[in-house]
Parts: C-alpha cells; structure tokens; sequence
C-alpha cells in the first residue's frame, strides 16, 4: 500500500497537537491517538481542554484542573487491551496554569502576589482573547521539557483563528511588554529610588483624550500591572521562543482534525493555509464523522424494487415500507455523496499531505471501546 | 410565544461552533420580516454569512438590503472603534490623536475586550436607534453571535467592564447595554445545538451561565433532528432480507440510531434547560440556500 500510516507518521514525535475548529472531534481524536500510543509501548499523556463529560467520567478522570490522572489499567482489560505503556490524561486549567507561571518567573513572593491580585492579570488570566491558546502551549511545554512523558497529545481549543493558536503568546507579551506602552502611561510612572511610583492622574493630552473614554481608573489598574510585572518580560519572552522552537521541530506534529461538512472543510483549509504561511507543516489531516454509502452494499435502491426485494423476503403488502426505505436510502446516498465531495475537495487542495477518514459511528463515543474502534480505522487503514 | 420572541427588540443567538446559528439567525429575521417587521442582522463573527444563505453578496460594514424588510450589516472591530470612538470623543482630531497613533494602538489591545466592546455598543446602538422620537429604526435587531465561550464574553462584555472601569462615557453606556440585554421584555438570547452530546453538553453549561449572569433567554433551538421511521419489527424483517435488503437495511439501521440520539439529547436537554424546546429537522438539501432557510422559517413560525 503506498499510503503512509498514521503510526509512522506519528512515529517518534514528542508532541502532537490537534487543531480544527469547534465541534469535530479534536478531543475524541486527541484521546484515541493517545490510547493507540499507549497500546504500542508509549507513557502518553493528553492534555484536553473541554472533554465531553462521559468521556472523561468513563476514564475515571476528575474534573480538577491540571492534575495528572493515569487511566486505570483496569478499564483497559475491559475493553479487551493490553497496553505495554501506559495512558495518562489532564485538564487544562487556565487561571491556574497562569498562576502558576507567574509565580514560577516572578523575582520574588511579593510580586507575584502583587500581580496575582490585579483587576487587569485577572482579566487577561480567565477572559482575554488569547489566552487560553497560549496557556494550552505553556502548558505542553512544561510536559514535554519534564521528561515525565514519552509523548504529549494535545487537544486545542477551538479558534476560528489558527494564527490566534501559533501567536496567542506572541500577543499577549506583545500586550504585557511594549515601549509604546511604556510611553504612554510613562507620564503616570514617577521614577523614584526604589523604582517606579504611580501618579494619580493622568497629564499628557494622549492619556487626558484615552481616560474620557475609558475613565481614569483603568488606566491606573493598568499602569499598575505594567509596574508589578517590571522585569519579568525576558523571562515570559525566553520560554515563548523556546515553546515555539519546540512546536517548529521535526518532534512536534500538527494534526488537522475536521468533519466532512462545507463549512468545517473552509475552516479546515484555512487553518492548513494558516499553518503553512507560519512554517509549519500539517502532518496528517482527519475527517470525522463520514457518512458510510449504503449503495456500497449493492441491492435496489428504487421503491418498486425493494417493494419486490421485501416481497421475496416474505413481507407482503409492504409498498408503505418500501417508500420509506426508499426515502431513507436516498437521504443517506444523498449525504455520502456531499461528503465524498467535500472530502474530495480537500484533498484535491492539500495533494501532499496524508488524509485519513472516520465514518460516523452510530453512538457517541465515551469510553476505550469507542476509542479503539477509531484507532482502527485511523491505524488499521480499514473502514 | 413565538410571536413574542419576535416582538422583542434584540434577539442575541449563540451557541457551540457549526451548530448552525448563521441558519437559525437568517431563518428568525425571515419569519419576522414575513410579519411586516423591519428587521437587521448584525453579524460580528470574522466571516459574513447570512447574506450568502439569501443568495445575496456579503453585506460588508454597510446595511444592505437583502428581501424586502430584511437588512444585514458585518460590525467589524475596526470601524465599529473609530465609529464609537467619534461618537464619543466627537472631534476627528482627538480621535486622531489618541486613537490613530502607534502607542496608543497597542494600547488599546491591552484594554481588555475592547473589540467586542466596541462591537457590541454598535449592535446596541442599531437596536435603540430612533428614526424620529418614539419611533425606532428597527423593529427587530438580530445579533448573530459568537459561538459559546467567545458568545459568553462577548454578551457578559458590559458586566466585566464595569468591574473595571466605573466611571466615563463608555461605563454609561456600558450600563445601559447591560439594561436592555437583561430585559426580557425588549431582548432575549437563544441558544443553538444539535443532539449530540457534547453540543448538548455545552448547551446546558451555556444555558446556566447565562442564567447566572441574568441574561434573560429565549427558546432553545435543537438542530439537525431525526424522527423515528422504522419500527423495530420492520427493522428486524428487513434485516432478515439477505442481499437485496442490505443496503436500505444499513440505511435504516443509521437513520433510527440518528433518530435515538435525537431523542435523547431532547430529554436530556428538556431536564436539564427549563427553556421550550424548538426542534429543527435535519434537512438533506444538497445546497444550503434561500429555500432551506425559508423551511426553517416556515417550521419555526408552526413552533412559535
């Protein structure tokens, strides 16, 4: 067979990320590749944002942020696996992952909690647009630099934006640390022996013009936050570049994960776009959720033929039946169809990079049983 | 009901990513537009949509006309800033100033949630808008919003603001946005979902924070619903058809697991959301176009 694998693709990385907009099926995804790692030897841990709550209950996880939780083997002999390595799995929490950063590069304890209880880091900490991306990096950086993991599977959150993804930190330290910045609020920043002192009221005409539109308080809140985080920048800028390097090397792969719908493939080609404009190669791109033809199955598919079909059969008088039947068969060729040429689309415009397909399963996926069987289409190179 | 809901003067529709709210959202104005309301769509979501599901050109930051009663219009960060900031600080020159140089640029991306601050005081202003004394521009403003968590912060902007910043003309109108969202007699959200769980899932989360944040909330919009079409005997007959049945028997089998998760995903949602349930069939319609919009409309309309 001349199409690669995705376990060779996959063979050796240290850190695969699974981006795609919303509602996909990055985190099912994420998890079976972490379960098919696991299966071949590896101690694997995935990293998820947001997992679909029987999913995690069914892998005994808890719902406490950042906390590293091993599978129990236990569920694994029940679904008839013997993994030689082993699965471990976490949440991302973001406030807490910001907390514990920021108390990992402040100077000392008094910054760090001058910082931790700022209006405006406890903004940019829960809510600000960004945030949540570069956390989810910081987060995998710390993993794989521990030595604690073979490998790291991540589960991105879901941005409409792939750029907000690779530069979420880039623009977030571009916020924290800027000379402009520094300008601006520099007529509020009184220099003093011990360093900068904050003045009450803004001077300068810009800051006059901006504080009417804004009120004064928060530019104070802000030119507050800028002094209690005075001298941290190199250290926040330092592990950013490293995190990047780390996400730019042949150890990291990207996975484009989508569903076969018009709207979800524009995404996906975007973010494959987006990727490729940054440098970084998509490794592989998943289609979820394919409709399976039935017409693969042979056998009419026209009412007056099934109608004969499920006379042979022994049904008599069933013309209603095979109405419906009838009307069901189209619905769904009708489905396959569209998908086929939606997927097709997408290969057509992504030519080199390896694509491999899901079909719809009938259930939700929420335990190591349903994982496997997604393993065995992606793995296996069945349907 | 359903009438009441388009009588309100804001509807804000979100929900998870690709649960089909730019559908729902196009669907709602035609219904109302079809009542003689005049109707505006606000988009703020980076890529316009409703116009293309009218078969119309993207509206862009101008209010187009795109059926008769019906306009659409994409509020954008940039423009809706300079626009809000003019109405604000009224001289060109100062918006110049503090607006339009490089420092304060940066700046401003450090406020956090300007962008959707800005955006949204515009959709508000578009919904309190008065043609002359007591008579508003529009009828009815429909806000097609970002999907959950981004939905979320951007309907919760004013409340989060206001922790901030207390005092200037952006905190006063910031108050009076967060009046007409809480007033369930002049605005109500809806949230978009699809029976599947962790759609579903996120629709009860959502439901609850909005809840929490006094948001006051229309119908719940269940999308892409199959209905039972095969009885168990039937299915158990045709599957003992050998060959010539296998494939309307595989058909079946996916159309009743379809049909299964429907239903389940309503009760779940029924329990969980004290909300009246909309639900919308899956259409199979090979475009989607102005004709599946207007049966959306046409079973919404039935449902309200």
């Amino acid at each position: 067979m001349s199409r690669p694998n995705l376990a060779e693709i996959l063979d050796g990385r240290k850190v695969v990320c699974c981006v795609g907009s919303g509602g996909v099926g990055k985190t099912t995804t994420a998890a079976a590749i972490a379960l098919q790692f696991a299966v071949d030897g590896k101690r694997v841990l995935v990293l998820t944002i947001d997992p679909a709550r029987r999913l995690a209950n069914s892998l005994g996880l808890e719902s406490l942020g950042n906390r590293e939780t091993r599978i129990d083997p236990k569920l694994f002999a029940a679904a008839g696996l013997q993994p030689k390595g082993e699965m471990w799995a976490m949440m991302l929490d973001l406030k807490l992952t910001w907390d514990e950063l920021v108390t990992k590069q402040s100077a000392s304890r008094a910054q760090a909690e001058d910082i931790l209880k700022n209006r405006i880091y406890q903004t940019l900490s829960t809510a600000m647009a960004g945030s949540l991306e570069y956390m989810a990096m910081e987060k995998v950086y710390e993993v794989a630099s521990s030595g604690r993991f073979d490998a790291v599977v991540l589960d991105t959150p879901p941005t409409s934006n792939a750029l907000d993804f690779l530069h979420a930190a880039d623009r977030i330290l571009g916020v924290l640390d800027n000379n402009a910045m520094r300008i601006i609020l520099g007529p509020m920043l009184k220099a003093s022996k011990v360093g900068f002192r904050l003045l009450a009221v803004p001077s300068s005409l810009v800051l006059k013009t901006l504080s009417r539109f804004t009120g004064a308080e928060f530019l104070k809140d802000l030119a507050a936050f800028m002094l209690a985080f005075e001298g941290m920048f190199e250290g926040f800028k330092d592990r950013a570049a490293r995190v990047n390097k780390l996400m730019r090397s042949p150890e990291a792969a990207f996975v484009l994960v989508t569903s076969p719908t018009p709207l979800t493939i524009q995404e996906a080609l975007f973010f494959h776009g987006a990727l490729k404009a940054d440098g970084v190669p998509t490794s592989a791109v998943i289609v979820n959720r394919v409709q399976r033809d039935p017409r693969r199955l042979g056998g009419p598919d026209n009412p007056a033929a099934l109608r004969e079909a499920l006379q042979l059969a022994g049904l008599k008088d069933e013309n209603e039946l095979a109405q419906r039947l009838g009307k069901t068969l189209t619905e769904q060729a009708t489905l396959a169809d569209l998908d086929r040429r939606e997927i097709a689309r997408l290969e057509g415009t992504l030519k080199a990079t390896p694509l491999f397909t899901v079909p719809r399963l009938r259930k939700d996926v929420h335990d190591l049983t349903g994982l496997w069987q997604i393993d065995n289409c992606l793995f296996a190179g069945g349907e | 009901m359903a009438s009441a809901l388009l009588d309100r003067r804001l509807l804000a529709i979100t929900g998870k990513g690709g649960t089909g709210k730019s559908t729902i959202t196009a669907a709602l104005a035609l219904a109302a537009s079809r009542r003689g309301k005049k109707v505006l769509v606000c988009e703020v979501v980076a890529n316009e949509r409703v116009a293309n599901l009218f078969g119309k050109p993207a509206s862009g930051t101008e209010i187009r006309l795109l059926l008769p009663n019906l306009y659409s219009v994409h509020v954008r960060p940039r423009e809706a800033m300079r626009e809000y900031a003019l109405m604000i600080l009224k001289y060109e020159t100062l918006y110049k100033l503090a607006f339009e140089n490089a420092a304060a640029r940066y700046f401003l991306s450090a406020a956090p949630s300007l962008a959707e601050i800005v955006m949204l005081g515009k959709v508000w202003w578009h919904a309190t808008q008065e043609e002359e004394r007591g008579k508003p521009r529009w009828d009815l403003v429909i806000l097609d919003a970002p999907a959950t968590g981004h939905g979320l912060t951007f309907l919760t902007v004013p409340e989060v603001f206001l922790q901030l910043v207390q005092d200037g003309p952006l905190a006063r109108d910031m108050r009076d946005m967060q009046s007409l969202l809480g007033n369930p007699d002049t605005c109500r959200t809806c949230i978009v979902t699809l029976p599947e769980e962790m759609p579903a899932n996120e629709a009860i989360e959502l439901h609850k924070a909005l809840k929490a944040h006094s948001l006051p909330q229309g119908p719940l919009f269940l999308n892409g619903c199959f209905e039972p079409r095969f009885t168990p005997q039937e299915r158990v007959a045709v599957a003992r058809g050998g060959p010539a049945l296998a494939a309307a028997g595989e058909a079946a089998d996916n159309h009743e697991a379809r049909a299964d998760l429907s239903s389940l995903y309503a009760s779940v949602l029924g329990k969980s959301v004290d909300l009246p349930l909309i639900k919308i069939p899956f259409l199979f319609d090979r475009v989607f176009n102005a004709q599946a919009i207007e049966k959306v409309a046409g079973i919404i309309e039935g449902a309200l």
